[in-house]
């Protein structure tokens, strides 16, 4: 029996995952519908066009097809092999931002290319580099790292360049991140228990360091602890709390069922990121609980079905695509977390996008990539044509 | 396989702590949403209430003001004010400049407009034109220009333009009573204003309306006893003469003999309430309530009246004024020419200044100041008008030869035209008094007698014979045929307010009314200043009053009363088809 699904599978034409692609459409799907609704009224105020964010949406979300295309037909080897290139394009695009000329300022922080048809923003490819970059090296030298203290404090040194280049952008949030699918990856690895525990304690300490050390972080983190307190504290309301305070307001008058799609108040000019970063305040208050708690399934599912991909590939003794789909899996699960929590005020605003649904093509295209590698990570998995990567040190 | 070799395939367990991790953090921020929607939501709907409920006016419609037939005076229109909000324009370049091609049309410069609106780049509301015909302004509405809005407004017309401005007044921008009528019954014009609550974006734009909170109440109607059509009359005899006399103003008033309505009020210079640019006080000043004039030989039948009361004269005296001038304490008066021997219906038709002196030094002050004040002179009409004046009567401690000669003939005390008019009325009653009002009146006026309706019924014969060519009347420019005219002329020095009189200007009125029996309207003309070589009130305000008085007959269809004419007049309606020939009907 055995043998004969085996049989099958190698002769029939795999095309990966299909909950997975379904999910990705309805998030698709329901981001685009969202993020117009959220976006006609600053369209038409700042290019006299209501679906200004729409049509751009649309365009990225072909161009990721057609990035989508491209990936799917790298073989993953290819990816593995050049693991270490990974790492210093990563490290090329996050010094090539830093360069006063090059990189492009916005909203507090230098972090977008601009590549002529659109500004990229340069944490987003960051992350799958660094992720496939973890990926390689763990299933190079997972004895190494799993096994002792110094191997284990290698993985963290290698990151040690390309945070700190994202710090000097800043870009907190995609540190955070990327720490967090790093961990991830490091945990579901095998690292050893303890050594995890220290490796948390000490990011956690080296966080607080970077708190500590800076007035703006610091300042930060005080909004932060007053607006858990009291979001519409005067000090705070008008100035760094403006956001998170107009976002509960959303929340607020979103009730179980919304006020009906399309019917936001925030979106008028209240809430300036509601198509970006706060889009899930604008969605809580169209659609309301139900709106809210249909969105976070569908990230539930979606997330869901990438770990069980990895460990598909885990089981399938494929541990270089397992460790990729358990750090991809990762970044949408964290990336989908901190941005709800920043949302509800439970986190200080790091400025990090909601996943297939804010506007911004940097973060489509990467996440789209990010489900194209996905399935092509499944495909190989199912096909058994991956050439054999070496397992062994 | 060694001892340290780890086995790469994990168990589930590791996935499986992550996965509870996971959980759990999904956990509270689904309990934290759940809390943020439904379970302590009031404060953060009261938060977002706070910064998008607003209440806005509903402008109330302001009553109308008609004449005593139901003619619009003044009217509302609703009118549409075009605003912008700085806050939503200066951001959008785009919008800007739709709208600059599109104010073009409505004549607002763009230059001025833009640096209003960098001056309130942080407001959120500015005017761009106001009141606007609803047409201009809903074709720059129709483009939708994000940022524009509009307002609904009422702007006030008035129909009879500059004719009867002094009587109505005007209302200031916002609509709220300014002058006159307006301001005097701005209370009951002026409805309350409504309000409703709306829901408005961060830069103030307006999302819905979320209900009325106040319905607005419209002012209320009022009606006015004027007659448009009397007042054109008045209007246009009153300017033709000051503008052919070149007279610094004048007046004129009619009023109706059985109710004591105004029922037309006219003054020169006059100004156009539709037009506010150019208003000065000079123009808007209402002349006959406001102004204080002399009255002069327009007095001659109180004199004659409390002549007459006093029991030392009678129609059969005769008075002497020989040699056609006296002497009063050192200062000469006299008459054009001498009148010799003259009973009291001379001293009328002929308006002798000596004859009058020779009655008021023969009673004394007592009875004509009597006389005066009882028919209403040195008490305001309380007609409610803003600025109204009263005059006074004088009130010597001592009174000389000389100021009970200057009272005789009309000197040394100020009346309004208004109250010379109702003062004159009271003849036309037979000696009753009747209130003025500038309000229709629903009910009949009952008078209050003043004067014995004989000795009323004698003065008001004196008084025809001011317009009668044969006895040689000072009046009879005034003269109309088919109907007999009942009047006064009256010449006064124009007295400086500095003190003295200016011998070169003078005052030139005419006060009656008509029919004489059973009198329809008293009408009182006063010119102010004419010049040239006329400028007798016999010369100057007798056509005048005679223009107003044909045609207030005529339109008002008075059957005529005197004969003489009156066949003239039947003969001539065989030859004119209208058979509503005015003036005619009546008799047929």
């Amino acid at each position: 029996m055995q043998a004969v699904k085996q049989q099958l599978r190698q002769e029939q034409t795999y095309y990966g995952d299909n909950w997975l692609i379904i999910l990705t459409l309805l998030l698709l799907c329901f981001g685009l519908i969202m993020m117009t609704s959220a976006s006609v009224e600053i369209g038409a105020s700042l290019y006299s066009d209501p679906f200004y964010h729409f049509k751009k949406q649309l365009v990225f979300i072909f161009l990721g097809l057609v990035g989508a295309g491209i990936i799917l037909s790298i073989p993953l080897y290819w990816w593995e092999k050049s693991s270490y290139g990974l790492y210093f394009l990563a490290l090329l695009m996050l010094t090539l931002v830093l360069i006063p000329g090059v990189g492009y300022t916005a909203g507090g922080g230098t972090r977008w290319i601009n590549l002529g048809f659109m500004t990229l923003q340069v944490s987003e490819p960051t992350k799958i580099c660094l992720v496939f970059f973890m990926a390689a090296l763990l299933s190079r030298h997972h004895d190494f790292i799993c096994s002792s203290i110094k191997g284990f404090v290698v993985p963290f040194l290698l990151l040690m360049p390309p945070v700190v280049l994202l710090l000097l952008e800043p870009d907190f949030g995609a540190v955070v991140v990327i720490m967090f699918a790093v961990m991830a990856m490091l945990f579901l690895a095998g690292a050893r228990f303890w050594h995890f525990l220290l490796a948390a304690l000490l990011v956690c300490g080296a966080g607080a360091a970077l708190i500590f050390t800076s007035g703006y972080r610091m300042r930060r983190v005080t909004s932060y602890l007053q607006a858990l307190k009291d979001p519409f504290h005067e000090d705070i309301v008008f100035d760094s709390g403006y956001q998170l305070a107009q976002a509960l307001i959303g929340f607020g008058r979103g009730e179980w069922f919304g006020m009906g799609l399309g019917n936001s108040i925030q979106k008028m000019y209240f809430l300036p990121d509601g198509h970006t970063d706060f889009i899930i305040a604008i969605v809580a208050e169209e659609l309301g609980v139900i709106g809210v708690l249909a969105l976070l399934g569908l990230f539930v599912a979606f997330i869901i079905r990438a770990l069980l991909i990895a460990r598909r590939n885990e089981r399938n003794r494929k541990f270089f695509s397992a460790y990729a789909a358990y750090g991809l899996a990762f970044i949408f699960l964290g990336q989908v977390i901190i941005n709800v929590s920043v949302n509800i005020g439970l986190l200080p605003n790091k400025g990090l996008t909601l996943p297939f649904v804010s506007s911004g093509g940097s973060s489509l295209l990467t996440c789209m990539a990010m489900v194209a590698l996905l399935i092509k990570i499944d495909i190989e998995n199912w096909s058994g044509d991956q050439r054999k990567p070496t397992e062994t040190v | 396989m060694t001892s340290t070799y780890i086995e790469k395939e994990q168990s589930i367990w590791r996935l499986c702590l992550v996965s509870t991790a996971a959980i759990t953090l999904l956990g509270i921020i689904i309990w934290k949403i759940l809390d943020l929607q439904v379970i302590n939501n009031e404060i953060l709907q009261e938060q977002g209430n706070r910064r998008t409920v607003r209440n806005d006016v509903i402008n109330a419609h302001r009553g109308n003001i008609v004449d005593r037939n139901g003619q619009a005076l003044a009217i509302s229109t609703p009118v549409l004010s075009l605003w912008l909000n700085p806050r939503e324009m200066l951001p959008n370049q785009q919008a800007w400049e739709r709208l600059s091609v599109a104010l073009v049309d409505i004549e607002v410069n763009t230059d001025v407009l833009w640096n209003r609106m960098q001056a309130n780049a942080g407001k959120e509301f500015l005017y761009i034109k106001r009141r606007l015909a609803p047409t201009e302004a809903q074709i720059i509405l129709d483009l939708a220009i994000p940022g524009v809005y509009s307002q609904e407004e009422y702007k006030r017309f008035y129909p009879l333009h500059e004719v009867a401005a002094h009587v109505i007044g005007i209302t200031n921008s916002d609509d709220v009573g300014q002058e006159g009528l307006e301001l005097a019954y701005e209370d009951w014009l002026q409805g309350s204003p409504g309000s409703k609550q709306v829901l408005k974006d961060r830069r103030g734009g307006v999302i819905s309306e979320v209900k009325i909170n106040e319905v607005a109440q419209p002012g209320k109607d009022l009606v006015l006893s004027i007659d448009s059509r009397l007042q054109f009359l008045a209007y246009r005899a009153l300017k033709e003469e000051v503008t052919r006399r070149y007279a610094a103003a004048g007046t004129a008033i009619i009023l109706g003999v059985k109710s004591g309505e105004v029922l037309a009020m006219v003054s020169q210079p006059s100004y156009n309430p539709n037009n506010r640019i150019n208003l000065t006080d000079e123009a808007m000043r209402n002349r006959a309530i406001v102004d204080l004039l002399e009255p002069g030989s327009t007095v001659k039948p109180f004199t004659v009246t409390a002549a007459l009361e006093s029991g030392l004269f009678d129609t059969q005296s005769i008075i002497d004024t020989n040699p056609g001038y006296i002497q009063v304490d050192g200062q000469t008066k006299k008459d054009p020419v001498n009148y010799k021997e003259v009973n009291l219906e001379k001293i009328i038709t002929k308006s002798s200044q000596v004859g009058a002196i020779k009655l008021g030094l023969a009673m004394g002050e007592v009875p004509m100041l009597d006389v005066l004040s009882r028919v209403g002179f040195g008490t305001a009409i309380g007609s409610g008008f803003p600025g109204e004046a009263s005059g006074v009567l004088p009130n010597h401690s001592r009174w000389s030869k000389s100021d009970i000669a200057t009272l005789a003939y009309g000197y040394g005390f100020q009346v309004t035209p208004l109250q010379l008019a109702q003062a004159y009325m009271v003849y036309a009653n037979e000696g009753l008094l009747k209130p003025v009002s500038l309000l229709k009146t629903e009910n009949a006026v009952v008078g209050e007698r003043i004067i014995d309706q004989e000795l009323a019924r004698t003065v008001n014969s004196m008084l025809e014979t001011v317009v009668s060519k044969e006895l040689g009347g000072t009046g009879v420019r005034a003269a109309i045929s088919s109907y007999q005219v009942v009047g006064k002329t009256g010449t006064a020095w124009y007295y400086n307010v500095g003190g003295g009189y200016d011998t070169e200007n003078y005052n030139s009125y005419f006060a009656g009314f008509v029919p004489a029996h059973n009198p329809e309207i008293v009408a009182v003309v006063t010119i102010h200043e004419p010049k040239g070589e006329e400028y007798g009130g016999g010369q100057v305000a007798a056509p005048v009053f005679k223009k107003i008085a044909a045609g207030a007959m005529r339109i008002l269809n008075v059957p005529p009363d005197n004969e003489a004419h009156t066949h003239d007049q039947i003969s001539m309606q065989y030859t004119l088809p209208e058979l509503n020939q005015p003036g005619i009907r009546g008799e047929l």
